[in-house]
């Protein structure tokens, strides 16, 4: 019995390093690798967007509206259109989501249902690496353009539309440095491991650091699940363990609001940053919890995915990838105003 | 009513998990000395309370024959509605109050589902996960209930020796209470003897329905309070609040000896389960165990509790076999 269970486990091992050697050979689409055009240089390369004729119905999916983050997103979408709609456009934003980040194929039949009714383009934003790639097989089968719009990755969309993720971590990382005098001990409260944010936020932070700040020491690095709760009691161990711990930096916002409490429950000086810039974020900045948070300018994004649609609707070639604004909010900025910080205009178009 | 028995308390399941929770605390040690100290071993009793005030609130619907895995919605509806409550200015004690009520009723709308309307446990409380969490979402628009008055964070999660904060002293507390319900009233009996055998207690004239009402209530009273600490542990009120907690709290029951099957379980199993949870995850957290693996350690922690309890019967049975001999 105990001889068959150990070599049923010597199967079952050699079988996962097989597979995860085939894994490491094949990353897949990683956008924060792609040649990337910021949207100045996207507008600067292609000029006004021409004139569309007849009705542009635009369908966007998504993950879930129960997060600030999708809320502001559909926001940008209406604010497109009612924008397009004002000289003379007619284009509509059909903007919906799933019940929730778990409604894998609630959303898929979403998109089946924009794909059958024949929308002239869709802005996808899937909960999973593959749970929409059905219905995106059944658009780009039907001409219909496909824009996938961070975050989620799917493989086989012609475009991606969103911020460099790495970058985000990147930022963190150089303005923590700068803040500790480049040397002592910071840890990152990850978000969910599969997650293609966590892991490109993470990774941005700890290379920026092992590549800059060579005196910073990255000490801890685990996973909260994007919880609250999870990323308190995970500050309050670290806390204890390192004393001397100078800042932590969170994969998003919701996790670092969790760690101030840890961080003033201990009565300890230590920096935290986030991401995301969601409301309670900036909230926090003012009355002195949080430190910074590197918002990704959710309201905007849509904005840029909605125009590249039409773009490339008209025919324009973008590249694969374009990248949307982000930047770094602390006390110094965080009463400006998004526009004035990511150096936002409207988009122009070209007379009919 | 029985006499109260330290050695019965300690039996079986529970002794197999002092010694697993004792081992846990001595390797972890031993790799990592901070892991002893006092301030940690608080920390880890500290982050086992919420889930551990929703084990044993599901023990009690577990050990009746059923589930409820609705808690981690529960929660969310009491955090939202207490916390929209308390930034209203309303009294503290009349916010703890009707939250506390709250979880109660949203319990027993479990219950009423289980028994009146015959449904099976796993699907209707399935139905309420989905339907509270929207009432969450609904109450607030998806926002979270900001600025929580500091005199409740105090008294809730507040430190009142040393650094040990009153959340502790509830859990202990709320955990006695249900021991004591368990095991030595008669409704207590009926749980366990609803869960062992519906069918014969119902026949010798037990309101079955009746029982398993109040341990779906008093699951929801588990939740209840557990949103309340986070509530003001956290000092804001979210609508996502407890999004798959239901899974932690059933393994603490499990790794306790409660069975999945109904009829057998104990709250000091439970307790001990949520303890051995924490202590795991602090001590992965302090040696800096990759993320990945630790899936791994805690899926394996409920195999291994439940295997020496297995173990240990296999021994006794040999033991007295021995001695027969």
């Amino acid at each position: 019995m105990i001889r068959k269970m150990l070599s049923l486990l010597v199967a079952l091992a050699m079988v996962l390093a097989i597979g995860a050697t085939a894994l490491a050979e094949d990353e897949g689409f990683n956008p924060d690798n792609e040649a990337g055009m910021n949207f100045q240089d996207m507008r600067a390369t292609f000029g006004a967007i021409p004139a569309l004729e007849g009705e542009v119905k635009l369908g966007a999916v998504a993950k879930a509206f129960e997060n600030e983050y999708w809320r502001t997103l559909k926001e940008g979408y209406e604010a497109f259109a009612a924008k397009m709609q004002a000289v003379g456009q007619n284009v509509i934003v059909d903007v919906r989501s799933a019940q929730g980040e778990g409604d894998e194929q609630g959303q898929l039949s979403i998109v089946k249902d924009m794909v059958n009714k024949q929308y002239t383009a869709l802005l996808l934003s899937p909960i999973s690496d593959s749970n929409l790639t059905p219905g995106v097989e059944d658009a780009i089968k039907a001409g219909i353009p496909v824009i996938n719009v961070n975050d989620g990755l799917i493989e086989i969309a012609p475009n991606f539309v969103g911020p460099r993720a790495v970058e985000n971590g990147e930022r963190a990382a150089a303005w923590i440095a700068e803040k500790i005098n480049f040397e002592g001990k910071v840890a990152v409260v990850i978000g969910m491991p599969k997650a293609f944010a966590a892991r490109q936020r993470t990774l941005g932070f700890v290379n920026w650091m092992a590549e800059n700040a060579p005196n910073v020491e990255v000490v801890e690095q685990q996973n909260a699940d994007w919880d609250r709760s999870k990323a308190k009691d995970l500050a309050t161990t670290w806390i204890r363990k390192h004393p001397d711990l100078k800042a932590i930096f969170c994969n998003n916002d919701t996790m670092a609001l969790g760690v101030v409490e840890a961080v003033s429950a201990a009565n300890a000086d230590i920096l935290v940053v986030g991401v995301d810039g969601i409301g309670e974020a900036y909230d926090s900045i003012r009355e002195g919890g949080m430190d910074a948070t590197v918002d990704s300018f959710p309201f905007y994004k849509s904005q840029i995915a909605a125009e590249a649609s039409l773009r490339l609707l008209a025919g324009q070639e973008l590249p694969r990838v374009i990248w949307t604004p982000q930047a770094l909010i602390d006390s110094t900025n965080v009463d400006m105003a998004a526009a004035d910080i990511i150096g936002w205009t409207e988009a122009e178009f070209s007379a009919q | 009513m029985k006499s109260i028995h330290v050695g019965r308390i300690f039996k079986n399941r529970s002794s197999s998990l002092v010694v697993v929770l004792l081992l846990l605390v001595v390797v972890f040690s031993v790799i990592n000395p901070i892991y002893l100290s006092v301030y940690n071993l608080v920390d880890i009793i500290e982050q086992a309370t919420i889930n551990g005030l929703l084990a044993i609130g599901i023990t009690f619907a577990i050990i009746t024959g059923g589930i409820d895995l609705s808690i981690g919605s529960t929660m969310a509806v009491v955090i939202v509605t207490t916390g929209l409550m308390l930034v209203n200015g309303i009294d503290i004690w009349v916010c703890i109050l009707a939250g506390v009520a709250l979880g109660f009723a949203m319990g027993a709308i479990n219950g009423f589902m289980v028994t009146k309307m015959m449904l099976q446990p796993f699907i209707a409380t399935l139905g309420s996960m989905s339907i509270f969490r929207g009432i969450a979402y609904i109450l607030t628009g998806g926002w979270p209930v900001l600025r929580i008055p500091k005199t409740f964070r105090t008294l809730v999660d507040g430190d009142i020796i040393a650094s040990i904060p009153s959340s502790i002293f509830l859990l202990f507390a709320f955990a006695l209470i249900c021991h004591i319900i368990l095991r030595h009233t008669r409704q207590g009996t009926y749980f366990l003897a609803a869960g062992g055998n519906e069918e014969a207690t119902r026949l010798s004239g037990v309101n079955t329905d009746r029982s398993r009402l109040y341990a779906y209530g008093l699951c929801g009273v588990g939740a209840a309070l557990a949103g309340l600490v986070m509530l003001a542990r956290l000092g804001t009120g979210e609508p996502t609040a407890g999004l798959g907690y239901e899974t932690n709290a059933i393994a603490a029951a499990a790794i306790g000896g409660t069975s999945m099957a109904g009829g057998r379980g104990s709250m000091v199993g439970t307790v001990l389960g949520a303890l051995t949870l924490s202590a795991l995850k602090v001590g992965l957290v302090v040696l800096g165990v990759d993320a990945f693996w630790q899936y791994i350690a805690m899926g394996s922690i409920i195999v291994v509790a439940a295997y020496f309890e297995v173990i240990q019967s296999k021994l006794e049975k040999r033991m007295s076999r021995l001695r027969k001999a």
